[in-house]
C-alpha cells in the first residue's frame, strides 16, 4: 500500500487517495509540499510558531476535505495554497498583529523582502506577470501584499500610511484589471 | 448579500481570496460558498489566477514535529473489541456513510420496539468525515437528547468534544453542550427543536467548549438527524 502511495506522481491523485482514507497519502502530500506551504504561512505568519500550528491546522483541514476536491476546480498547488492561505490568516487575526510590531526583534517588516523587487524576478506564470505589471504602482502593491503577506484593507492602509477608502478603491480597480487581463486562460 | 452581478460577485470572491475582508465577511462568505455554486468558481477563479504570487513566499522548512502533530490530529480512535448487547456490537455499527440511513432506521426500529418510556422523534449516526465505523449516536429524549459514544473515543490531552446542530439549508452551527469525559451527554431540553435533515456535529475544543460561540477546533464527527415516527 506505502509503496503504491509513494508511486503516486500527483498531487491530484495523493488528495484523492487522502480523500478516500489514506494517511499515507496525506503524508506524501506533507513531504511533498510542506516546505512551500509553511514558507506561504511564515511569510504571512512572521512567526514561526504561529505559522507551524496554522499548517498543522491546515493539514487536518486538507485531510477532512479531500474528498470534495475535484481538479475541475483547479490545480491541487491553488487549492492547497488557498486552505493554508485562509487558516494562517484566521490564525494571525485571532492574535493581533500588534503582538508581532511589539516585538523589537522581529521589526516592524522593515525588512521583509521587497515585494515589488521580488516580482521583477519571480517565477510567476507569463499573464499574471505581465499584468501584474501592466497595474498601476499602487494596486499592483496592494494586491501583492494582501496577497503574499496576508493583510486586510486597514493592515495595509497602516503600513503604506494612506486612506483607508484608496486602498479599498486600488484593490478594486486592481482586481478588475487583473479579470480583463488575464481572462480565463491562466497560462495564456 | 452575495451580488448576483458577476463583476460584483468577482470583486468581492477576488477580495475574499487576497484576504482583505473583515474576519466576520470571511467566514460568512467561506460558509455561503458552499451553498453558492456561482460564488465558489468565482473563488476558485481567483486562487488559480493569483496563486503564481505565492511564489514570493520563500520555501522554509517547518519545525520537525509538525507531521507528527498532524498525524496525532488526524487518527481514527480504536474500536474497543468488547460486544455487550446491540449498543456495542462492532459488526452492527460498522458500515460506510451509505448504511448510515439504513443504519439509523434499524436503530430506530430497534429502539420501536424496545420498551422506552420517552416517545422517540429522532436519530443522528455520527461518522467520522473519512466514513469510519460510526462512533455517536443520538437520539431523542423527551425534549432533549441523548448522545452517547458506541465506539471507545477519547478527545485528546487537555481537549474536550463538543456537539453542535446545523439546519438543514446550513447557518452558523448552535453550540449543544461539552461532552463529559464518560462519552455521554444528555441535554434535558433543547434551546430549539431540531429539524429533519439538520446535522449533528462533533469538534475538538477546549475542556471548556469553545470561546468562541462556534467551531474553533476540527470537526471529527458529522451525522444527519432522522425524524422517526412512531
Amino acid at each position: 500500500m506505502d509503496s503504491k502511495i509513494a508511486s503516486l506522481s500527483s498531487l491530484e491523485d495523493l488528495i484523492a487517495a487522502a480523500g478516500g482514507g489514506s494517511t499515507s497519502a496525506l503524508k506524501r502530500l506533507y513531504e511533498l509540499e510542506s516546505r512551500r506551504l509553511y514558507g506561504v504561512a511564515l511569510r504571512i505568519a512572521g512567526r514561526p510558531e504561529l505559522a507551524a500550528d496554522a499548517l498543522q491546522d491546515a493539514f487536518v483541514q486538507i485531510w477532512q476535505r479531500a474528498r470534495s476536491y475535484s481538479a475541475e476546480r483547479g490545480t491541487a498547488a491553488a487549492w492547497l495554497t488557498g486552505i493554508v492561505r485562509y487558516r494562517t490568516i484566521d490564525a494571525v487575526r485571532k492574535v493581533g498583529r500588534e503582538i508581532l510590531s511589539d516585538d523589537p526583534a522581529l521589526g516592524d517588516r522593515a525588512d521583509s523582502p521587497d515585494i515589488e523587487e521580488q516580482m521583477d524576478r519571480s517565477l510567476m506564470q507569463d499573464a499574471l506577470r505581465r499584468c501584474m505589471g501592466e497595474l498601476e504602482q499602487n494596486q499592483r502593491r496592494c494586491v501583492a501584499l494582501a496577497f503574499v503577506e496576508g493583510l486586510s484593507h486597514s493592515e495595509i492602509a497602516a503600513r503604506l500610511g494612506v486612506p483607508l477608502g484608496s486602498v479599498k478603491s486600488w484593490i478594486r480597480r486592481g482586481l478588475l484589471w487583473l479579470r480583463s487581463c488575464i481572462g480565463n486562460d491562466p497560462q495564456r | 448579500m452575495i451580488p448576483s452581478d458577476s463583476e460584483e460577485l468577482h470583486v468581492l470572491a477576488g477580495e475574499y481570496v487576497l484576504g482583505v475582508l473583515e474576519p466576520e465577511v470571511m467566514n460568512e462568505l467561506a460558509l455561503a460558498a458552499g451553498s453558492n455554486p456561482a460564488l465558489s468558481l468565482a473563488i476558485a477563479y481567483w486562487e488559480e489566477r493569483l496563486h503564481g504570487l505565492s511564489r514570493l513566499a520563500l520555501p522554509a522548512d517547518p519545525p520537525p514535529q509538525t507531521w507528527a502533530r498532524i498525524a496525532e490530529r488526524i487518527a481514527v480512535p480504536a474500536m474497543p473489541a468488547r460486544r455487550i448487547g446491540l449498543w456495542n456490537c462492532l459488526g452492527f455499527w460498522r458500515g460506510s456513510a451509505a448504511l448510515a440511513t439504513a443504519v439509523a432506521a434499524s436503530l430506530a426500529l430497534y429502539i420501536a420496539l424496545a420498551p422506552r418510556p420517552a416517545a422517540l422523534r429522532f436519530v443522528a449516526v455520527l461518522h467520522s468525515p473519512q466514513q469510519e465505523p460510526a462512533a455517536w449516536i443520538a437520539t431523542a429524549v423527551g425534549n432533549g437528547l441523548l448522545l452517547r459514544a458506541v465506539a471507545s473515543v477519547a478527545a485528546p490531552g487537555d481537549r474536550s468534544f463538543e456537539l453542535w446542530a446545523i439546519g438543514p439549508s446550513g447557518g452558523a452551527p448552535k453550540a449543544l453542550g461539552v461532552v463529559p469525559a464518560n462519552g455521554q451527554l444528555e441535554i434535558g431540553a433543547l434551546p430549539e427543536a431540531l429539524e429533519d435533515g439538520a446535522t449533528l456535529a462533533i469538534s475538538i475544543e477546549p475542556k471548556a467548549g469553545s470561546p468562541a460561540g462556534r467551531p474553533t477546533g476540527p470537526v471529527v464527527f458529522l451525522g444527519r438527524l432522522n425524524t422517526v415516527r412512531p
